[in-house]
C-alpha cells in the first residue's frame, strides 16, 4: 500500500499540510517516549490522536505546541521546517492548545479569560490600563462567530456548566485567529448533550479552514462519530490510520490495544 | 431516529439561554458580596448607639476612623498579598522595624523627616520583596518564610533601638501627620476633587462603552456610582467637620484605598493578582510571570505596612519595642489578618477587593471603640473580634452552601 510510506497522513491529495510531523523522536531520559511518531494536519480536517496511557499522544501534540522539544524527525508548518522551541513560538505559527483543565480562571468574566496575557492595554496611572470596551467588542465578536451569543461575558466562569466553560476555552484559543487548535480530552467532563454541543462548535471551527487536532479517550461516541480521521499510536509510534466514517469503535480500540497490527484503512 | 439525535443538540442549545436577571443568591455571590458586612457594621453602630449616647457624636466617630486608619492600611497591603494566595506574616514586625530605622534616621542621624519617610517605605518594599523572592526560588512557603522573617525582623527592631528602648518623635516633624487635620473651606474642596476623580473614571469607562456600541446603562454605570459615593464621602466630610476636619491620617487612607481600587480594578497588574490566585498554572500559560506578579504584590504588602508604622509612630509620638504591636505581630497582626478577611478577601485567593480594608477595620475600629465607650474590658474586646471573624467566613460559607454558587 502507498499509504504505508506515508504513516500519519491523509491519502487525499489537499496540497501542502498546515502540520506535517514526520518520524519524531523524543526521550525523556530513559524513557523513549516517541519512536517516529508522524502526523499530518490539513486545513478543514479534523484528526483524533487515540492511543492507550503511555502511547505517547500526549507528548506528540506538547512537542506540536512547543511544550517539549524533540530530538530528531521533522516538524514543518506550511511546508517550512518550523522553528519551535517554546509554547509562544508555536502561538506565533498560529498553533493554539485546549489544555484539558481548560486553563480558565474561574474568578474572572469570560471577557477576562478570553485575552488573559493578551490584554489590549493603553497608558495609565499606575501601570497598563485595560481597554475594557475594546476587549469586550473583541470577545463578542469571536463568540456570536462561534453561535455562543447567549453565554454571559460578564459573569465569572466559575459559575458556568463544564459545557459552557469548554466553549470559552475554544473561543479563548480561537481570538486571534489560528490554522490549527490542539484540544486535549475536550468532551472528558462533559455530558453528552454537553459533549454534542462542543463537537458541533468543533466542527464549525473546521469548517472555516481550521485544522483540529484532538486527543481523546471517548473513542466509541465523540471520536468516531466527530473526527475526520483517527490516528492510533502505540508505544511511541504509528500503529494504524483510519478515515472515522469507515471504522467502528471496536476496530479504533482494537488497534490501540495492539490487535490489528499494522492495519491502515485509510487509504 | 437520525433526526431526533441531530435535533437534540440545537434544542439543548437554545433550553440553556444566559439568564438575564441573577438570582440574589448569585448576586450575593458576587455583586453584592459586601452586602453581609454591611448589615453587620450597621448592626454594631445600632447597638453601640444605644448602649452609649456619645458614639454617634462627630468626636467619637471620627475619633473610630482615627482608630480605623492603622489597621485599614495594613489591611489594605495584605490584600494584594492574599489575592495571589499568599500569606504575609511579616508584615506588622515591617511596620516595626520600619518605624523605628526611620526614627533612628531622624533623631540619631539629623535626617529629614522626608528623607526618613522615604527610606522607611523603600525598606518596606524591599523587604517584601526579598521574602517573595526567597519563596519563589527555594520553593518554601510564604507562611513559613514571613513568619521567621517577622520573628527575625522583630529582633532587628530590639537591636536598632537605643538603650532607652524608644525614639520619641515630639517635634521632628512626623507627629505632625497625626496632629494635622483638613477644615472648612478645603476639606470641601479635597472631596470635590475625590469625586471628580472618581466620575471621571466612571464617565471615560461609560463614554469608551458607548464608543466602542456596547451597551450602557446610564443610571447604574454612572448616575448611581457617583451619586452614592458623594452621599456616603460627603456625610463622611460633614461628620469630621463637625468635629475638627479631615484627619491628615484619614485622608492617606482614602487616596490609598482609591489609587488600589483603580489598581485592581482597571490596571492589568490589577487583573493578573486575581488570575495568578486562582489558577496561577493557567496564569503562567497565559504569559503572565507569576513569580514577578507575587513579588509585587508582597512588595506592596511591605511598603504599605511601612506607611501604616510611620501613621502609628506620628500617633503615639515615637517608637519602641510596642511598635508594629511587638514580638511576634501581637494583635497587630491579626487584627490585620482579620480585619481583611472580615471584609470579605479570601485566603485561598483570587477573591476581594478595596472596600474589605475599609469594611473590616472599620467593623475591628468598631468594636474597640464602641465596648471601650461601654467601659468592657480589653479580654472582652478581643473574644467578640475573634468571634466575629469565625461569623464573617462562616456566612460566606453559608452562602456558598445556600446557593451553590461558590462565591468569587
Amino acid at each position: 500500500m502507498s499509504v504505508s510510506n506515508n504513516p500519519g497522513g491523509s491519502s487525499q491529495k489537499r496540497g501542502v499540510p498546515l502540520i506535517s510531523m514526520r518520524n519524531i523522536q523524543k526521550s525523556f531520559g530513559s524513557v523513549h517516549a516517541l519512536r517516529g511518531a508522524s502526523v499530518d494536519v490539513h486545513a478543514g480536517e479534523i484528526v483524533a490522536l487515540v492511543g492507550d496511557n503511555g502511547a505517547g499522544k500526549s507528548t506528540l501534540v506538547k512537542v506540536m505546541a512547543g511544550v517539549h522539544g524533540f530530538d530528531s524527525g521533522d516538524y514543518e508548518i506550511d511546508g517550512v521546517p518550523a522553528k519551535i522551541n517554546n509554547p509562544s513560538d508555536a502561538t506565533a505559527y498560529g498553533i493554539q492548545t485546549v489544555y484539558q483543565d481548560l486553563s480558565l480562571c474561574n474568578n474572572l468574566d469570560a471577557v477576562q479569560n478570553l485575552f488573559l496575557g493578551r490584554e489590549m492595554t493603553g497608558s495609565g496611572w499606575f501601570g497598563r490600563r485595560i481597554k475594557r470596551a475594546e476587549c469586550e467588542v473583541r470577545a463578542r465578536e469571536v463568540m456570536t462567530r462561534m453561535r455562543l451569543g447567549n453565554l454571559s461575558l460578564t459573569r465569572p466562569v466559575g459559575a458556568m456548566s463544564g459545557g459552557q466553560r469548554q466553549n470559552i476555552a475554544i473561543a479563548r484559543s480561537i481570538l486571534w485567529t489560528p490554522k490549527v487548535v490542539i484540544l486535549d480530552e475536550p468532551t472528558a467532563a462533559l455530558s453528552h448533550s454537553a459533549a454534542e454541543q462542543v463537537s458541533s462548535l468543533i466542527r464549525s471551527l473546521a469548517d472555516e479552514g481550521l485544522g483540529i487536532v484532538i486527543v481523546s479517550h471517548d473513542i466509541h461516541h465523540f471520536v468516531v462519530n466527530s473526527t475526520d480521521r483517527i490516528e492510533v499510536m502505540r508505544l511511541g509510534a504509528n500503529a494504524a490510520s483510519f478515515r472515522s466514517k469507515d471504522v467502528t469503535g471496536e476496530q479504533v480500540v482494537n488497534a490501540m490495544v495492539g490487535g490489528n497490527e499494522g492495519v491502515n484503512l485509510a487509504g | 431516529m437520525a433526526n431526533a439525535i441531530t435535533n437534540a443538540a440545537p434544542a439543548s442549545m437554545k433550553a440553556a439561554p444566559a439568564a438575564k436577571r441573577r438570582s440574589f443568591g448569585e448576586l450575593l455571590a458576587t455583586d453584592l458580596r459586601a452586602l453581609p458586612v454591611v448589615v453587620g457594621l450597621v448592626a454594631l453602630w445600632i447597638f453601640f448607639a444605644i448602649q452609649s449616647d456619645v458614639f454617634l457624636s462627630p468626636r467619637n466617630l471620627s475619633n473610630l476612623l482615627l482608630q480605623s486608619v492603622v489597621v485599614g492600611i495594613m489591611s489594605l497591603g495584605l490584600l494584594f498579598v492574599l489575592l495571589v494566595k499568599e500569606i504575609d506574616l511579616s508584615v506588622a514586625a515591617i511596620n516595626g522595624v520600619t518605624a523605628v530605622l526611620m526614627a533612628k534616621f531622624i533623631v540619631d542621624f539629623g535626617l529629614s523627616p522626608w528623607a526618613a519617610v522615604a527610606i522607611a517605605i523603600a525598606a518596606g518594599a524591599i523587604i517584601g520583596s526579598l521574602s517573595a523572592r526567597w519563596m519563589t526560588y527555594v520553593g518554601v512557603p510564604s507562611f513559613v518564610v514571613t513568619l521567621g522573617l517577622g520573628l527575625a525582623l522583630n529582633g532587628a527592631q530590639l537591636l536598632i533601638l537605643p538603650p532607652t528602648a524608644r525614639y520619641g518623635l515630639m517635634g521632628s516633624g512626623i507627629e505632625e501627620i497625626a496632629q494635622t487635620n483638613i477644615e472648612g473651606a478645603a476639606s470641601w474642596v479635597v472631596w470635590a476633587i475625590g469625586l471628580a476623580l472618581f466620575g471621571m473614571l466612571a464617565l471615560t469607562n461609560a463614554t469608551r462603552r458607548k464608543n466602542a456600541g456596547l451597551s450602557v446603562n446610564f443610571m447604574s454605570e454612572l448616575v448611581m456610582p457617583i451619586v452614592v459615593g458623594a452621599i456616603l464621602s460627603g456625610g463622611t466630610v460633614l461628620i469630621l467637620n463637625a468635629h475638627q476636619g479631615i484627619p491628615l491620617m484619614v485622608l492617606i487612607f482614602a487616596v490609598m484605598l482609591g489609587v488600589a481600587g483603580y489598581v485592581l480594578k482597571e490596571t492589568q497588574f490589577g487583573l493578573y493578582l486575581y488570575a495568578v490566585g486562582n489558577n496561577d498554572e493557567a496564569a503562567r500559560r497565559a504569559g503572565i510571570k507569576v513569580g514577578t506578579i507575587k513579588m509585587l504584590a508582597f512588595a506592596i504588602a511591605g511598603g504599605v505596612a511601612a506607611i501604616a508604622g510611620i501613621l502609628a509612630a506620628s500617633r503615639t509620638l515615637g517608637v519602641g519595642v510596642f511598635s508594629g504591636g511587638g514580638v511576634g505581630g501581637g494583635t497587630l497582626l491579626l487584627e490585620s489578618i482579620a480585619a481583611t478577611v472580615i471584609g470579605g478577601v479570601s485566603l485561598f485567593g483570587g477573591r476581594g477587593s478595596v472596600h474589605a480594608a475599609l469594611l473590616g477595620a472599620l467593623v475591628i475600629g468598631t468594636v474597640q471603640n464602641g465596648l471601650n465607650l461601654m467601659g468592657v474590658e480589653n479580654e472582652i474586646r478581643l473574644i467578640v473580634t475573634g468571634l466575629l471573624l469565625v461569623l464573617a467566613v462562616s456566612i460566606d460559607k453559608l452562602i456558598e452552601k445556600a446557593t451553590g454558587q461558590q462565591v468569587f
